[in-house]
């Protein structure tokens, strides 16, 4: 035995124990990516080095054995520059996307790759399960989100987009109906209390965290009903109440506590909150409707989008008369001016200042409103508002034509002189924005926009324990999975918060790629599934809901399009691990990068040479346990390469399929194909077990995802698998189940 | 009388063999002249040479000859009338180029020859195997080469018997000694002149480095690019088992060893030793980890020595003339002589071996004769693309493993590439990143990337499109990498960039900030004009340029188009007054 320190700590090791295994054996860690306890050491990746007292070069942990009084350090500034270095390095040759495009986009970061891709392998509940990572009401939001995720979706260059957002509804609807619906766990109590102000998408997304987290959370809400915008801002046709309501009963079945009617400022302070709770989020939305500062508007018959659509909600039927105008070319300008028909208006006239092409309103809304007989009159938008004995009586309209882009890069409309004319309405809607009503937070700090200020990324405002997300905080109204996406974050920081840790949300680094043109021809074209929808005529006169949903079938159709862009690696790659914990600058060391896109799926191994971080595992493992060289190095230089023997298919050279090479590969470069319909890129289950094909009985670790076992794992560090228990034992224990 | 001409691969290439088969046709027609060949003597710059002996021993060097004078020097040996020849006699001025060196390693090389044990013999040639076996135990061995302080002349300059003894000490009854004749530096051929023009002299070194640690086999792993040289030493090899000095029993001394050659396929990083021994393990060629070292874990997982050729080739003469008398040449440090191959801007290049101690002035320019062309002395690159290059300030140095490790520079293995003001130094460092970034075996990541975006630095600076904050990534690159990298070839990766961002940091500067290359040669930065001023009309530039850029009448000044201009300064090189200016 000798003794050592490491890091200041005195440790007595065996003889011949190198630095790695005296670390990792004490529980420090050292970070390597060409190291395997059970292949021989090669010392490539320059990642496990570290310092001893009285060497001048730095050391590798994995092939330096501890001598007597060694004094090593681990930690370094010049081992951390050491290794961040050669992380650079390698991810400056490193190409692929850690998360698909879709994922990386939407503003909760669903992950959408994944629940796409168990929809394809009918795993609905896991699906259910994946989006509540990040989304409460997959129904609701699948319903009426502007899917930024799609617009991403690379799909479109193969044909169109995947319906990322139908499929979400799809499957969320599903659950809501089924007998074995999914549950979110919930962490024990941690005896903190949080509230909520604001029971809209922010306010309870963050609800359904905190209380998943184990906190006690109360949302207070001033409406009669939790839901906020998504409720009383968003038509019945689009979204049903009583599907709301139903994705919010489960939210409150997690033990959230939901205290209605009641108006900070009104009924109880922010600071007794403050007092009573040990953080408060103010999640309260915009509910104004903006003005639009023109003469006139303030008389009777003039109504804000939001106003008129929550009475609508609220279950009046507002007096419109027979012709409306609405102003704004937004979505709920839309919602508005379709809710105007439904309520029997006769001509109902949408003012935009500028042209289709700049309207900010998705476009299926757009088609469906014409559909149903608006009347959109681009590049015009109100001047002044006519009234008589203060009521409404006319419009004056002055008309535009568009000029050079904004900053925006939208055309900026400019008044054509002397084109105006007057035109009588009975009702007209002013959708062209809203804001926050800030009454009772006084106290905390606001911006030049009136919205509260808060960090952007520990959502903390200017009062300690009060945090903001969603349309009332910082650049003010957007779309509801805006707040989602901002509620969830802000749940972890709040966690951490509770916990006594002062911690900022830090978007992750990933390797994201640029795809050259071409790439793409190689996929087959399918069609998109479009949402079938309720016939004009039909939906004019009522608030049925427009879209029928999808079939199951053509769900799983739909799901089987998606490219699968991300990389089925990412929870187990070592490589964006350590990147993120080194805080790597990725651009710094940039340069030619491979791009060979030759990922080869042609056998039960999937081969990706653009992942391939040169570590020279599989080539070693291969040649060391299964005395045969499937794979071996080629070139030389920066433009080595893994191959197979004679650069032929692996399944024509002399690969016994054992394995091991996916099983020590750190990155992504080498998968196990997934014996399913689509591979999935999502985050398994484990199960240990032993493989029981022959009588060595090896220890293994059965991957798997619902009710799909998607592959199998040696059980523990010192086992490598064979074909049986690596590849067969997956299709026999998957039959077994069917 | 004996006409014997210089047929090393520098001689050779220079014509040498043409000369030699016209010499091969005349003496068929007289008598009493006897023709041979040699290797080379170092003086490569005057190639080819043919040295003419007359009975009593005197020689008579003729150089640059060319098959059509060997006629006349056939009939002027003939009628002893070597007076005619002296147009072709090698100037006062150019043996000095022999004399100040002092020849151990080369000993032999440029005077015997290499393809006749005789001649070896016949100066002493495995008289320090004989001793060594009949008079000396390992041990004794090893202290005498301890005495004269050799080290490693590959590059690093470990000192040779700590390696021996290792090896001895290792246990193991099998063990091998290996060669490293895998002479990759550009611009080195030292070890390539020793196996062609002395190879007896490598295989009696090794015999007694093998009878030493105590192997039974010798491998010498040489580059399949030296095809004279393997030659050669199959030759050699197979004329010392034929005289009993290689296999069973040599000697009958009851020490066995054999030997064979390994050629390898060129790549720079088995110049590397453990790299070396996974390709002569049938591998790709890439580095082990150390430790273990080969001493301890060699070829075959046996112990194993390797040591270069010229290192080699200093041992037989140690033994024989004891190592206090090497080590009485050199300095505290460094002990002995060293050979280089002087090349580049330099009057005369070619292989020299001078003791330890001697300044790099000397060398440059007593021994090589200075500058060529007229030109100023820039900087000198010692050890290739693991070295680094020293500037016109520093060239009092003295030849010492630690003195020229103080500049930046390395002693390396004995390439010495001369510079003169119109070489580019971020030109250089991009030459060297450019042949270590393809050579780099792919393994490490330090290398394998690291060299490749110096590399690309490097090129984007050249190119007019190096940005503010690259000299400080580069700086801080090189040091990562050669903390980083695996083995020697990545480690030493650096140096040519470090050295020139230590001495020329200004050109570095003046490609970034002034988009100007201050030695006129990277082309993106420059542009030739001709100076009207100067220019007489004579068309020369204008009938010679390859893209018809410069137009002008007779007698008129010319002047080029720069947008058709491709630079490749062929007007500059042909006006014969100057008028082309580069800016």
């Amino acid at each position: 035995m000798i003794n050592i320190t490491i890091d200041g700590k005195k440790l007595t090791v065996e003889e011949n124990t190198t630095i790695l295994e005296a670390a990792s054996e004490n529980g420090i860690k050292i970070p390597n990516l060409c190291y395997d306890g059970r292949v021989e050491t090669y010392g490539a990746c320059g990642l496990c080095v570290v310092e001893a007292e009285g060497s001048a070069k730095l050391l590798r942990a994995c092939s330096t054995k501890c001598s007597e009084s060694m004094v090593i350090n681990t930690k370094s500034d010049r081992v951390i520059r050491a290794r961040k270095t050669a992380l650079e390095l390698l991810i400056s040759d490193h190409d692929g996307d850690c998360k698909a495009p879709c994922s990386l986009e939407c503003p909760a970061n669903t992950d959408c790759q994944g629940y796409v891709g168990l929809i394809a392998n009918g795993e609905y509940k896991q699906a259910v399960r994946l989006i509540k990572e990040r989304i409460a009401f997959p129904s609701s939001i699948g319903r009426i989100c502007p899917h930024p995720c799609e617009k991403k979706c690379r799909r479109k260059y193969v044909d169109e987009p995947v319906s990322i957002a139908a499929l979400k509804g799809f499957v969320g609807d599903m659950d809501l109906a089924s007998d074995d619906r999914y549950i979110p766990p919930v962490e024990p109590d941690t005896g903190k209390r949080v509230a909520v102000i604001g029971g809209g998408p922010g306010g309870l997304t963050a609800a359904f965290f905190l209380r998943r987290m184990g906190h006690g959370v109360t949302v207070f809400d001033m409406m009669e009903k939790m839901g906020g915008m998504l409720r009383y801002g968003i038509p019945e046709y689009r979204l049903p109440k009583s599907i709301l309501d139903r994705e919010i009963k489960q939210i409150e079945d997690l033990g959230v506590n939901f205290k209605n009617n009641v108006k900070i400022g009104r009924d109880i302070s922010l600071d007794e909150l403050k007092k009573d709770y040990d953080a408060v989020v103010v999640a309260l939305g915009a509910w104004n409707s903006s003005k639009m500062r023109i003469a006139g508007e303030d008389c009777e018959g003039v109504i804000g989008g939001i106003d008129f659509l929550r009475e609508v909600a609220l279950g009046n039927r507002p007096e419109i008369g027979g012709r409306v105008a609405i102003c704004g070319g937004g979505n709920t300008a839309m919602d508005a001016c379709r809710t105007a028909v439904r309520l029997g208006a006769k001509e109902v006239r949408v003012l935009y200042r500028r042209t289709r092409d700049e309207m900010p309103a998705e476009d299926i809304e757009i088609k469906e409103a014409m559909e149903e007989g608006v009347d959109f009159c681009f590049l015009s938008s109100p001047c002044e508002i006519i009234s008589e004995n203060g009521k409404l009586k006319s419009v004056k309209i002055q008309k535009y034509e568009l000029g050079e882009p904004d900053e925006s890069g939208r055309r900026r409309p400019k008044a054509v002189d002397g084109s105006v004319e007057e035109v009588e309405f009975d009702t007209v809607i002013m959708a062209i924005g809203q804001y926050p009503e800030l009454e009772g937070f006084e106290g905390l700090e606001i911006s030049a926009k009136n919205t509260i200020l808060a960090d952007s990324g520990s959502f903390r405002t200017s009062a300690d324990g009060v945090f903001a997300v969603g349309d009332v905080s910082n650049r003010g109204a957007s779309i509801a999975i805006e707040a989602i996406g901002e509620a969830q974050k802000a749940s972890v920081v709040i966690d951490r918060y509770l916990n006594g840790e002062d911690v900022k949300y830090k978007k992750p680094f990933y390797v994201e790629r640029t795809l050259p043109d071409g790439y793409f021809d190689k996929f087959e074209k399918a069609v998109r599934a479009e949402m079938p929808v309720l016939p004009a005529d039909e939906r004019k006169n009522s608030f049925k809901e427009v879209a029928l949903g999808i079939s199951e079938e053509t769900a799983v159709n739909e799901a089987m399009r998606c490219l699968e862009c991300g990389c089925h690696d990412y929870y187990e790659c070592k490589l964006i691990e350590y990147a993120n914990e080194y805080d790597v600058k990725p651009q710094k060391f940039s340069g030619e990068k491979h791009f060979r896109n030759n990922e080869d799926k042609s056998s039960l191994i999937i081969r990706n040479a653009d992942k391939c971080i040169l570590c020279g595992l599989c080539v070693r493992v291969c040649e060391e346990r299964e005395g045969v060289t499937a794979l071996g190095l080629i070139g030389r230089g920066f433009d080595t390469i893994v191959n197979p023997e004679l650069s032929l298919p692996l399944d024509l050279s002399s690969c016994t399929f054992c394995g091991a090479c996916v099983d020590v590969c750190p990155t992504g470069a080498l998968k196990e194909k997934q014996p399913i319909k689509k591979q999935l890129a999502v985050e398994e289950e484990s199960r240990k077990s032993v493989c029981e094909l022959c009588d060595k009985l090896c220890p293994i670790d059965i991957r798997y995802i619902g009710d799909t076992v998607t592959r199998i794992k040696p059980g523990d560090k010192n086992t490598l698998l064979c074909k049986k228990g690596k590849f067969d034992l997956t299709d026999k224990l998957n039959g077994a189940q069917k | 009388m004996k006409i014997v001409v210089g047929e090393g691969s520098c001689g050779i290439a220079a014509g040498a063999a043409k000369v030699y088969s016209a010499f091969e046709k005349l003496t068929e027609k007289y008598d009493g002249i006897d023709l041979g060949f040699t290797g080379c003597n170092g003086m490569c710059f005057l190639e080819p040479i043919v040295d003419i002996y007359d009975d009593n021993g005197d020689l008579t060097r003729l150089v640059k000859v060319s098959e059509n004078d060997c006629e006349a020097i056939i009939k002027a040996v003939s009628e002893n009338s070597l007076e005619d020849l002296e147009a072709l006699k090698i100037s006062k001025e150019d043996e000095e180029f022999l004399n100040k060196q002092t020849r151990i390693a080369l000993r032999h090389c440029g005077l015997i020859n290499p393809e006749d044990i005789d001649e070896y013999l016949a100066c002493d040639g495995y008289k320090a195997v004989e001793k060594v076996l009949k008079t000396m135990t390992a041990q004794q061995v090893i202290e005498e080469i301890k005495v004269s302080g050799l080290a490693g002349r590959g590059g690093a300059g470990f000192p040779t018997w700590f390696k021996w003894n290792a090896a001895r000490n290792s246990e193991g009854s099998e063990k091998y000694l290996i060669c490293n004749a895998d002479e990759g530096d550009p611009g080195a051929f030292m070890d390539r002149a020793v196996i062609e023009s002395d190879p007896h002299s490598l295989i009696e070194g090794m015999l007694i480095g093998a009878y030493a640690i105590g192997a039974g086999e010798m491998v010498v792993y040489v580059r399949a690019e030296y095809p004279l040289a393997v030659k050669r030493l199959e030759k050699a090899i197979k004329q010392a088992e034929e005289r009993g000095f290689l296999g069973e029993n040599i000697l009958s001394s009851g020490f066995s060893c054999k030997m064979r050659i390994k050629a390898g396929a060129g790549a720079f990083v088995c110049g590397e030793e453990t790299a070396l021994i996974e390709s002569l393990e049938g591998n790709r060629g890439m580095p082990r980890l150390k430790p273990p070292f080969p001493a301890q874990e060699g070829y075959w997982h046996k112990p194993s020595n390797i040591n270069n050729v010229e290192t080699y080739a200093n041992v037989a003469w140690i033994i024989l003339n004891g190592g206090e008398k090497f080590a009485q040449m050199g300095t505290e440090n460094s002990k002995g002589t060293k050979v280089f191959a002087l090349t580049g801007k330099i009057k005369r290049g070619g292989l020299v071996e001078i003791p330890m101690g001697m300044t790099l002035r000397e060398v440059i320019f007593d021994i090589g004769g200075g500058i060529r062309d007229s030109k100023k002395f820039k900087a000198v690159q010692m050890g290739g693309p693991s070295g680094g290059c020293i500037p016109e300030s520093l060239l009092d140095t003295v030849i010492d493993y630690k003195a020229l490790a103080q500049t930046g520079a390395i002693m390396g293995s004995g390439g010495m590439v001369v510079m003169d003001e119109s070489t580019c130094m971020v030109g250089m460092a991009k030459f060297f990143l450019d042949f270590t970034t393809k050579e780099s075996c792919g393994k490490c990541v330090h290398c394998r990337l690291g060299t490749k975006r110096m590399y690309e630095m490097l090129t984007r600076i050249v190119e007019g499109n190096g940005r503010p904050g690259d000299i400080e990534l580069l700086e801080e690159l090189c040091y990562s990498v050669k903390d980083g990298a695996l083995c020697g070839l990545g480690q030493t990766a650096p140096n040519p960039v470090l050295t020139t961002l230590k001495y020329f940091r200004d050109e570095y500067e003046a490609h970034i900030n002034n988009k100007k290359c201050p030695a006129g040669e990277c082309s993106a930065l420059i542009k030739y004009v001709i100076d009207s001023s100067k220019c007489v009309g004579c068309t020369k530039c204008a009938k010679n340029c390859p893209v018809n850029a410069i137009s002008g009448k007779v007698k008129q000044p010319h002047a080029i188009d720069a947008d058709k201009c491709i630079k490749c300064g062929k007007c500059r090189g042909n006006c014969n007054f100057s008028a082309v200016e580069v800016r």
